[in-house]
């Protein structure tokens, strides 16, 4: 008890010692819960933008003969549903136009039933030309375009089981959402990914009941790619067992009531499944389209926290080295309150339990502010979201386990510089000059051994192809991507070390002091051989801002190349930065109409689904000459080769083809090889035509991963007599408006969509969450660990050297000079360790985005210094450093130099 | 007008917020004419070092007038004070007030560096000046290489390398055995001399005292007449 009086004086009657403990277990205490609130809210942000992409919560197919009024009452009266639409779908063969010309025919047909109120209720299904009417049908553009129908025609339906339907066509309708909607619906056939049919029409419920009557019952939909002969449009075959008539009701759930952590969504999505399928008793099943979304959002977070961690750790150790310089800073009070309680009596063991009871007391109080600081900074930062995930109290347990792991790290940090503190004499302590025997770890080497074991590690997980965070299904998995932490782990580790041991060995020597007397007069000189005098606090506090900087810099190139990425990827998916639709025929004249303001360069593309043996592909024909300019094309892409040279050879050889490694592995085909591909020619029919391969593309503008063949839009126009395109893909100058004015130019039948609006909706994927937040908050620690670290240095030098400020005083050195040679040790210190910092936090970025490109699809090439933030960053440690100064400055002049010159 | 030191009704007074406010310095009338050696003696706490600073303008008075060099520090800027010290004064230190961080050479020509004098010349001033202390061979020794008489003679040439006109010195022996103590009053009392300096010496040791051309008598932050001349 007695002890804990002693400690709680201790901490009362050292308030320099104390503030700085608890400045620095607050600084690490808030890092962390503000990056846990973080990952917390990324939760949430994931499980909102996957679902928002979700055309439907769930659909409950109906078994044949159910129920469907009883049905829908059932699920309508469900809590957690907001609507239930009903929706029916029957497959055709085929669709046939007769007009004067002759009759066109396309195979893969949908008819599908919706009530009057689903587009409105749904936004799917946009009505892009004329208008729904009944007993008639809107279609798809791909209907339209394979039929060369209009409103007006009439098309008949050759449904399976033999009977007819003809619909008279009424207008135009985007297909939207057709993955869940049109695909099939059985886990099996979604997992193998069949592509959803594009020629559909859409009708109102009574007509669809209607034709669904004359389909027999149990009748199967055929697969159109296996039929010979048959023509294909559009789109690949639906799979063959898929029902030829399917009803459903498509769920809307209250998103209000879903937890913004994607595991614990899944499983409230889940909970409400079971509960509706056992009170319908087999009438219908439930397809939960928003689990199956959310299912790898759960595993690419778990990850990405896990690398959101990593990214703030060096932040949290640098934040509780603050605790030593804080036991350092006050190094002579704590000599002399030592010295003064073992006169009367105490043993060392009750000193070390009086002044570690102290630091103790002083990180709780650090950590509690902390914990409140990180919150509300969280709050200001992610806070809708972070309430979403539970707040942050979501994990006490995991809260209090950070709060006894910061103080338990604060004290034993302070810990160790109070043991050499209560060891010394006062009088022996009071003005050592520091030319103590090296550390440990630089007798052994630990810095160097280190590096080694960072280039090993590279190499053995980086080098040797070994994916680090993906597995073989394609999933992000933790323990991979913790062993790809290792190297940067060891670079940061082993590159501090060393900086620790260059910057120690630089102040020492004389010539720190000669070069700033040479530019600052006897304040350099002065300054410099302070800092040799002090050379190992000296390269403590350089280090520490070099972290910091090192920290940020590092921070902030993952995230300039993230962003970058994120915008590749949207790019490769859209194609370009802006991608206009045609909903009636057009050919590659109507590219010029796309120039304008805003527009820097426009190419046009053809997506063709052709067939390579029976395997439907998707064939790209572009312009080779134009898409490099209009597009964003990337040496990875290609196999062997760079995007210039893969283009060349497409431009220099008409019949030249791209194709995928998949294709090249399957066929073993190798460049010069012929390929005959079965086309469509305007008319649907499949035809052979001949291409040369000229190359392996990996990647694609408009097809990230599928399989896929690209060739040149003038041979395949001509071979198929087809000079249609499917759309014109441009690069904008960035103006917001580009996609709007590029609408105006091409009118009503073009749909145009911009690259703002695909990231959106990829925003599911790892890469789309923002770090906005957390690079905020690592750069706000960095500059104040900094800051702190530099005023601590300081103000310790200067409490240690009271009687050299007060001689410089008393013989005659002027205010001015006092600052200026405070000034030099802060530009001195500040250079270096931002110099350090941004060299050191350069190699660690690299190597960040080294060791996890495979977080980027494509990887990136190079990576993005973001200039700006660079700048700012070195402004805002630059500012921290003056105030550091300011602060030092006035303790300077505040000194008493009478009392100084008194001390004995 | 022409006296080194004259200060009249010196008052300093220190308050605290424990104990009853304390007068360091009561009213002391003082002149000190050039080349004059003045030794003031009394026991520790009775206000010397006190009374030192306030001649030296190291702290201010909260009465009376203080003028060294026919300049009434009161009338000067922290400034131009400091560039009073540096040019005239010198002041050695008990606890010889030398920078770790400098070589012995490096500290003696401190005073000329801050005046920004050319450092070539100020390293050969603080030579010769260290060469007539005894101690020419120290120039480059680290502080914590001398012993403790050498410090403070290094400490004595720091004070005499400006050649100043005043030399205020608060107990310079009060750390040195009985012969370097000795060495080093001998020394200071020499070289002021010799350079027609006055020597304002504080002292609690008598036999120092008396080596002085005046001794005070300092009790109680009062100063007595003459306590053997």
């Amino acid at each position: 008890m007695i002890l804990l009086r002693h400690a709680l004086r201790t901490v009362v009657r050292e308030p320099r010692r104390t503030v700085a403990t608890i400045v620095g277990s607050a600084l690490a205490a808030a890092l962390l819960v503000a990056v846990l609130a973080f990952g917390l809210a990324s939760g949430t942000t994931a499980t909102r933008r996957a679902l928002a992409d979700v055309p439907v919560d769930a659909q409950a197919i109906l078994a044949p003969g159910a129920d469907a009024a009883a049905v829908t009452q059932r699920i309508a009266a469900d809590p957690a549903v907001v609507s239930s639409l009903a929706f029916d779908l029957v497959h055709a063969d085929h669709a046939t136009l007769t007009g004067a010309a002759g009759a066109t025919e396309t195979s893969g047909t949908v008819i599908v039933g919706t009530d009057a109120s689903y587009g409105s209720t749904t936004g799917l299904f946009p009505v892009s030309a004329g208008a729904p009417k009944p007993g008639e049908a809107l279609v798809s553009r791909d209907l339209a375009t394979n039929l060369g129908a209009v409103p007006g025609d009439t098309i008949r339906f050759q449904l399976a089981g033999g009977g007819t339907a003809d619909l008279r066509v009424s207008g135009v309708v985007d297909i939207t959402g057709a993955d869940l909607l049109l695909g099939p619906t059985d886990p099996a056939h979604r997992a193998a990914g069949a592509n959803p049919p594009t020629n559909v029409a859409v009708t109102d419920l009574a007509t669809i009941r209607a034709i669904e009557s004359k389909v027999p019952a149990g009748t199967l939909a055929t697969d159109p790619a296996s039929s010979a002969g048959g023509a294909t449009g559009g789109a690949a075959a639906v799979v063959a067992s898929e029902p030829a008539v399917r009803r459903e009701l498509q769920l809307r759930y209250d998103h209000n009531q879903l937890p913004g952590d994607p595991t614990a969504a899944a499983k409230w999505l889940d909970d409400v499944r079971r509960r509706i399928e056992r009170d319908l008793s087999g009438q219908a099943t439930i397809v939960d389209d928003a689990q199956a979304t959310l299912e790898p959002v759960a595993s690419d977070l778990a990850w990405g926290q896990v690398l959101f961690i990593f990214l703030a750790l060096p932040g949290v150790a640098l934040a509780l080295v603050l605790s030593r310089f804080a036991a350092e800073s006050e190094a002579e009070a704590t000599r002399r309150h030592a010295a003064l309680l073992r006169a009367r009596g105490a043993t060392d063991r009750q000193l070390a339990t009086v002044f570690v009871a102290a630091a103790g007391i002083a990180a709780a109080i650090g950590v509690i502010l902390g914990a409140v600081a990180g919150t509300l900074l969280a709050v200001v930062l992610v806070g809708p979201n972070l309430a979403a995930a539970g707040g942050p109290t979501a994990d006490v347990g995991l809260v209090l386990g950070c709060a006894i792991v910061v103080i338990v790290l604060a004290v034993a940090v302070s810990a160790t510089s109070l043991r050499s503190q209560l060891r010394d004499e006062v009088a022996t302590g009071r003005r050592a000059i520091e030319r103590l025997r090296p550390p440990r770890w630089q007798r052994a080497y630990l810095d160097v051994l280190a590096l080694i074991g960072a280039v090993v590690a590279f190499v053995a997980l980086g080098g040797t192809g070994v994916h680090p965070v993906l597995n073989a299904e394609g999933n992000p998995t933790i323990s991979l991507s913790l062993a790809a932490f290792v190297a940067p782990f060891l670079l940061w580790i082993g590159g501090t070390l060393l900086l620790l041991r260059l910057v120690t060995i630089l102040t020492a020597r004389q010539g720190l002091s000669g070069a700033l007397q040479r530019s600052m007069g006897v304040a350099g000189e002065l300054a410099g051989r302070n800092l040799a005098a002090r050379s190992r606090s000296t390269a403590r506090v350089v280090v520490l801002l070099a972290l910091a900087v090192s920290f940020a810099t590092s921070v902030l190139i993952f995230d300039a190349t993230y962003r970058q990425q994120q915008r590749v990827d949207a790019s490769l998916t859209l194609g370009a930065d802006l991608r206009a639709t045609p909903t009636i025929q057009a050919d590659a004249s109507a590219t010029a109409s796309v120039a304008g303001p805003g527009v820097t360069a426009a190419t046009p593309f053809a997506d063709r689904v052709v067939y390579v043996g029976s395997e439907a592909q998707d064939l790209l024909a572009i312009d080779p000459t134009t898409l490099p300019t209009a597009t964003y094309l990337s040496d990875g892409f290609f196999k062997g080769s760079t995007a210039s040279a893969a283009m060349a050879a497409l431009a220099s050889q008409p019949d030249a083809i791209l194709v995928s490694s998949e294709t090249a592995t399957d066929y073993s085909i190798v460049p010069g090889d012929h390929l005959k591909i079965r086309v469509p020619d305007r008319s649907g029919k499949l035809g052979d035509v001949t291409f040369t391969m000229a190359g392996v593309a990996l990647e694609f503008p408009t097809a990230p991963k599928d399989a896929f063949l690209v060739a040149n839009l003038s041979y395949v126009a001509q071979q198929t007599g087809d000079g249609r395109i499917t759309a014109i893909l441009a690069r904008t100058s960035g103006d917001a408006g580009a996609a709007a004015a590029v609408g105006q130019r091409l009118g009503g039948d073009w749909s145009v969509t911009d690259i703002g609006t695909t990231n959106a909706r990829l925003a599911n994927a790892v890469t789309s969450v923002d770090l906005g937040g957390l690079v905020a908050i690592d750069l706000a620690f960095a500059v104040a660990i900094g800051s702190v670290g530099i005023t601590l240095y300081l103000l310790a030098g200067l409490s240690e050297r009271r009687l050299e400020l007060a001689t410089l005083v008393a013989i005659g050195a002027e205010a001015r000079q006092i600052r200026a040679t405070i000034a030099a040790e802060v530009a001195a210190v500040g250079t270096t360790g931002l110099l350090s910092g941004l060299l050191t936090g350069g190699l660690v970025g690299v190597t960040l985005l080294v060791i996890l490109a495979g977080v980027f699809d494509p990887p990136a090439e190079v990576p993005v210094v973001p200039g700006l933030a660079v700048l700012v960053l070195v402004a805002a440690v630059g500012a921290g450093a003056v105030v550091a100064m300011l602060i030092a400055v006035r303790y300077a002049a505040r000194i008493d130099v009478l009392g100084a010159l008194r001390e004995r | 007008m022409n006296e080194a030191v004259v200060c009249v009704g010196l008052t300093r007074r220190f308050a605290s917020r424990r104990l009853e406010p304390v007068t360091a310095v009561d009213g002391v009338d003082l002149i000190v004419r050039p080349g004059e050696f003045v030794a003031i003696q009394g026991p520790s706490g009775s206000g010397k070092t006190t009374l030192l600073a306030l001649l030296a303008g190291i702290d201010q008075p909260d009465a009376g007038v203080v003028r060294v060099l026919g300049h009434d520090l009161a009338r000067l800027s922290p400034a131009e004070r400091a560039h009073l010290r540096r040019s005239s004064v010198g002041v050695v230190f008990q606890l010889f007030g030398l920078l770790a961080s400098l070589s012995a050479g490096d500290n003696v020509a401190l005073p000329l560096d801050l005046a920004g004098r050319d450092r070539v010349e100020s390293r050969e001033r603080a030579q010769d000046t260290l060469a007539a202390v005894g101690l020419g061979h120290v120039m480059t020794a680290r502080i914590d290489e001398l012993s403790a008489g050498e410090r403070q003679r290094v400490g004595v040439a720091r004070a005499l390398v400006g050649e100043p006109q005043v030399v205020f010195a608060d107990e310079p022996a009060g750390r040195l055995d009985e012969d370097n103590a000795e060495q080093v009053i001998g020394l200071l009392a020499r070289a002021c001399r010799e350079r027609e300096a006055s020597l304002v010496l504080v002292t609690h040791d008598p036999d120092t005292a008396r080596l002085a051309d005046r001794c005070l008598g300092m009790i109680d932050g009062r100063v007595s007449e003459a306590v053997h001349a």
